[in-house]
């Protein structure tokens, strides 16, 4: 396009002249226009009249100053502005989602709760109380106030980023919550064990938590704290005042353990007395016909044998559960077949869901019949709360999109130009982080060293994957609002276009297709801010350089005639 | 006299009202008052030339001074405070000179694919050299929003290639064309005036 030819002479066309006014062509390039308007009559004059037609532009815009309408004079401090109605719909729709949550939730909890301590058989019931974190309400409460002052520092980024250096204020809020976070764990004590045979004789008594950690691990004697394993085979066949955790090839666990048993292994066997709840994730979990649980278990395991006496509930998730033992609670199952022998005893509802019914042996003694459910696949369109979660997803989506939009605005609005501009970069970068960095992650996990290092970028790579989706959102929301460059205006553009993406989840069969597209575009447009930051710095833009570029000649002239 | 080019009045040797900035954002009303006399008739009149009509220029020149208000502590006080504005007042107008849906007529098109004529320089000279401003001024009114609003952000408050571009939401690469094809549709309508006026008198 730089030149059209006119009887074997080539003349510049009409965009070059005006880029070479502009300023805006390269010095080279801008030499060979010079050079060409020197020689060539036909090009000086077009470089010439489009020189005063920008002159003439900027004289007519100029001109003819009118002013000031009286009206405008003096500045209206009490002129309305109309309320950010993004403010009243995303907290609409957050309002919506914690109300949906409570009553549907958070309500019936209580209740079971009032009415039986923690035998509720809603599992996320279930696994909040009985799940690792879980350690009494003590902890929890720390937990939440560790919550609240993390919340509180957010909000104190928010209101001091513009007040004080972001890497101040986020130094400020770091420092804050380490000092937080160190007040807990001033009053444990630890005593650690390691070698090919870790062993804890009858008589020892440890007077605070045990980590042990070797190929054999024998612990016969008493533990006043909490015991946590990491081995290849474990016994216990001592007392545990405090917690059971374990992280090995094969736990049995024959003695006493007065708190809970959170068990990660291989197989696992339990024949003692546990003096509350039991979690287990097995490949075989046996909980055989001397062991007493006096809370309840959750299991998620190949292969789950209850011979023994679990007193409350039992959660369970697998391939095959038989039950034989004695159970004083409800049971809630999820796996391919549930045998009930003729010996089981289980004293409330169970629920079964399985691929077909549960085999049930004449003599067991019942609370009520099984009650089957068969395994469905994919989404529950029938039931209300479904809909009622993806209220509650949304809420969430629009309020994580909110902090995050807020915290950094530079960034969030990069981040949508990118997905609309960039799309070719995104979509390869989507492929590259999205599927590479888990891999990469998991990899550096592997690496002992790299644990820490691998689990964060597995926790920013799942975090980043839910703000691609608020990210598209947004740009939805531009696409059919216009487009933005204020930060509210887009923030109510995400809200709108998160709606209609979570509304596009929702399709049957092709909704995932959304989800996951969606999310690794936004990804992918993430991912290019982040590695376009981590460029070095160049300018912007064509290359010009307007210090440099001769004039052309002939055409800085005089004043226009008027 | 030469007028004073509203995008150049931060040129060196032109001071920029620093204090003012420090003690309105410091809620000082006296100093927000002060700035609004000195700009707001320059943005009134980038309105104007931006905006269809003098009303919507009134409107809008409010609402970049009550925007301007709440956004004056993001200003970076080490560059200039009028490109700044300038780039405050564009946005805000073709904020809604788009949700007016005004671009649907003629910036809906495809305007890369269209090809632009090759003008004939003298021919184009002598129409520049017949045209006065109130002419151009006009011709401005006739043309579609994103012409009208590139050629303004260009010519009258003088922002950079990169402003224009953040502001019409297009490539970089992409407002040379903008501009040249602005242009092309104010030489169109400059002659559609012209001939007009000679069928009017004739």
């Amino acid at each position: 396009m730089s030149s059209i030819e006119d009887a074997n002479v080539k003349h510049l066309d009409e965009m070059t002249c005006l880029m070479y006014l502009e300023r805006q062509l390269d010095r080279a390039r801008g030499l060979e226009v010079s050079a060409h308007t020197q020689e060539c009559e036909r090009c000086r004059t077009l470089l010439r009249a489009l020189e005063r037609e920008s002159r003439l532009l900027t004289r007519a815009m100029l001109e003819d100053t009118e002013p000031l309408p009286s009206r405008l004079a003096q500045f209206q401090e009490a002129a309305r502005r109309s309320m950010q109605w993004v403010w009243g719909l995303a907290f609409g729709l957050a309002a919506t989602g914690v109300y949906a949550l409570y009553t549907g939730y958070i309500q019936p909890w209580q209740l079971q709760l009032e009415q039986a301590g923690f035998s509720g058989t809603n599992l996320l019931g279930l696994l909040i109380f009985q799940s690792p974190f879980w350690k009494g309400w003590q902890p929890m409460v720390t937990l939440l106030e560790i919550l609240a002052l993390a919340t509180l520092g957010g909000l104190g980024v928010m209101f001091l980023r513009r007040r004080l250096r972001r890497g101040a204020a986020l130094a400020l809020v770091f420092a804050g919550l380490c000092a937080a976070m160190m007040l807990p764990a001033q009053a444990s004590a630890t005593e650690l064990r390691k070698g090919d045979r870790v062993t804890v004789a009858k008589d020892e008594v440890i007077h605070s938590d045990l980590y042990a950690a070797g190929g054999q691990i024998r612990i016969a004697g008493t533990i006043e704290g909490d015991l946590v394993v990491a081995g290849g085979d474990v016994e216990v066949s001592g007392r545990v005042l405090g917690d059971l955790l374990s992280a090995s090839g094969q736990v049995r666990m024959t003695g006493q353990v007065d708190g809970s048993i959170r068990g990660y292994a291989g197989n696992i066997t339990v024949k003692g007395k546990v003096g509350r709840n039991v979690m287990t994730f097995g490949g075989d979990v046996n909980i055989d016909r001397d062991a007493i649980i006096g809370g309840s278990l959750t299991s998620f395991s190949g292969r789950l044998s209850i011979d023994g006496h679990v007193q409350r509930d039992v959660l369970a998730m697998g391939g095959q559960a038989n039950l034989s033992g004695n159970i004083g609670g409800s049971a809630k199952i999820r796996s391919d077949e549930l045998n009930i022998d003729s010996t089981a005893q289980v004293g409330g509802p169970i629920n079964f869901e399985g691929n077909k019914p549960a085999q049930v042996a004449d003599g067991a003694k019942l609370a009520s019949p099984v009650h089957f459910e068969k395994i469905t696949h994919g989404p529950n369109y029938s039931n209300p709360h479904y809909y009622i979660w993806q209220l509650i997803w949304t809420s969430a989506y629009i309020l994580f999109g909110l902090v995050l939009f807020a915290l950094m605005p530079a960034f969030s609005m990069q981040a949508v130009n990118s997905a609309e501009e960039r799309f070719g970069a995104s979509a390869g970068l989507a492929v590259l982080v999205g599927f590479g960095l888990p891999i990469a992650a998991c990899i550096t996990c592997v690496t002992v060293v790299g644990l820490f290092v691998g689990l964060s970028t597995l926790a920013l790579w799942y975090g980043a994957l839910h703000f691609g989706l608020v990210v598209v959102g947004a740009l939805i929301g531009q696409w059919l609002m216009g487009r933005t460059r204020e930060l509210w205006p887009l923030v109510g553009r995400m809200c709108v276009g998160v709606l209609i993406v979570r509304f596009f989840t929702m399709i049957p069969h092709v909704g995932w297709v959304f989800k996951y597209g969606a999310a690794l575009w936004g990804l992918g447009a993430i991912s290019l801010v982040v590695f376009r930051r981590f460029q070095p710095a160049v300018a912007a833009g064509a290359p010009s350089a307007p210090n440099v570029q001769p004039l052309p000649p002939n055409t800085t002239i005089g004043p226009l005639p008027a | 006299m030469e007028t004073q080019r509203p995008g150049r009045m931060s040129a060196p040797g032109i001071t920029e009202p620093t204090e003012a900035i420090a003690r309105a954002r410091a809620g000082d009303a006296d100093a927000w008052g002060e700035l609004y006399r000195e700009y707001a008739p320059a943005i009134f009149r980038f309105c104007r030339r931006a905006m269809p009509t003098r009303e919507d220029a009134e409107d809008a020149t409010m609402e970049i001074f009550m925007k301007l208000k709440g956004k004056l502590n993001q200003y970076d006080t080490t560059r200039s405070f009028s490109a700044w504005l300038y780039k405050v007042a564009a946005n805000h107008c073709w904020d809604i000179l788009r949700r007016r849906k005004i671009r649907q007529d003629k910036e809906t098109e495809d305007v890369e694919s269209v090809p632009l004529e090759h003008p004939e320089p003298s021919q184009l000279e002598k129409l520049i050299e017949q045209r006065s401003g109130e002419e151009v001024r006009k011709a401005l009114e006739e043309m579609g929003a994103r012409a009208r609003m590139a050629l303004v952000m260009r010519y009258y408050s003088d922002m950079s290639y990169d402003e224009i571009a953040d502001a019409l939401g297009v490539r970089r690469a992409f407002v040379g064309v903008v501009l040249l094809r602005a242009r092309h549709e104010l030489r169109q309508a400059l002659e559609g005036n012209a001939a007009l006026a000679a069928g009017g008198t004739s």
